[in-house]
């Protein structure tokens, strides 16, 4: 299945820099219609008013985690079939484990770069 | 002793020699034998107590030397506040950097080709915005060195007054703020970032999320 490039997008991150960074690599992928959120209740407010095709969220924020929205995500009937990418510098074994039991698609390790994330999406994309 | 117990006491010893067995010299003699060995007991523990007393007082100002050597006032007032202070620049001008670093790179990417003198000159002077923020690691070298100094501070210091007052550790009282917050990274896997070497790498993860 190749990837919708306009399907909306949330990035979610408390980090203003890092929102700007993953939206220009988006932008750069070809993603035209991205918006933000600076924590896991305001990610899931916005999910609740809009449909988004991709979550792709930071782990450690306030007052909600990436965790606890991935989780909220996956127990909402409406919101539990959208595509969830963990993108963050949480990267011990036990993280990844809980991020798969939660029903994450896919993780990417901060640092990472434009190859990285166009992969996992392609990954969860099945292209 | 009061007259009338000494002479009661007189009586008896009276009595008793009067029996043949014991004069009352003897029973005085025996008196003051236990008088003087009591006396030699009492001595002995006034000074074991007083000893004592000494080493804890002793203790006690050594004690306060010690805290005082410690710096608690000027830690808190000074070079705590101070290390937070370094470390609040060292985030605000990373931020400003990148942000800046990042709108060189934006303003070049949506720049207009069409001419390219024009994109040349615009592409430089974007590359130049770059070179320029980047100075931003010189000053945060050193103001990350400032915090550096101090927490070797702090560690001299409350090293010397562990060793000083022979403490060993033990579980401190945690405060309520200081629970939840640790409850919370239990409870949500706050490990934070890995050092090099620590965590584990994407190629991992991938393995990980497909095994």
């Amino acid at each position: 299945m190749a990837v919708d490039l306009s399907m909306p997008v949330l990035v979610v991150d408390d980090y203003k820099t890092m929102i700007r960074i993953i939206r220009n690599l988006l932008k750069q992928l070809g993603f035209s219609d991205v918006d933000d959120a600076a924590d896991g209740t305001e990610a899931l407010g916005k999910m609740k008013q809009r449909k988004y095709g991709l979550v792709i969220s930071d782990w450690n924020m306030e007052p909600m985690t990436g965790y606890e929205l991935l989780k909220e995500v996956r127990t909402d009937e409406g919101l539990a079939r959208t595509a969830f990418i963990m993108v963050t510098a949480e990267s011990k074994t036990e993280n990844v484990i809980a991020a798969k039991k939660a029903g994450v698609n896919n993780y990417i390790v901060k640092p990472f770069n434009a190859a990285t994330l166009k992969s996992k999406i392609d990954a969860v994309f099945g292209e | 002793m009061s007259s009338k117990k000494h002479a009661a006491v007189l009586k008896a010893a009276d009595g008793l020699s009067k029996k043949g067995d014991i004069s009352l010299i003897d029973v005085l003699t025996l008196a003051e034998t236990s008088i003087r060995s009591m006396k030699t007991f009492v001595d002995t523990l006034d000074s074991a107590v007083y000893k004592e007393f000494r080493e804890i007082a002793e203790y006690i100002h050594n004690t306060k030397t010690e805290i005082g050597h410690l710096g608690a006032n000027d830690m808190r007032s000074k070079h705590i506040p101070e290390a937070g202070l370094e470390l609040g620049a060292v985030v605000t001008s990373t931020e400003d950097a990148t942000t800046k670093i990042m709108e060189c790179a934006e303003s070049v990417l949506d720049a207009d080709t069409s001419d390219p003198e024009a994109y040349h000159q615009h592409v430089n002077d974007k590359m130049m915005l770059i070179f320029e923020a980047c100075s931003f690691q010189d000053l945060t070298g050193q103001r990350i060195s400032k915090v550096v100094e101090t927490l070797e501070y702090i560690d001299t210091r409350i090293s010397r007054f562990a060793s000083a007052i022979g403490a060993e550790d033990s579980e401190a009282p945690t405060s309520a703020t200081e629970k939840k917050r640790q409850k919370r990274k239990k409870d949500q896997i706050l490990n934070g970032p890995a050092h090099e070497g620590e965590g584990v790498s994407q190629d991992d993860i991938d393995a990980l999320l497909n095994g």
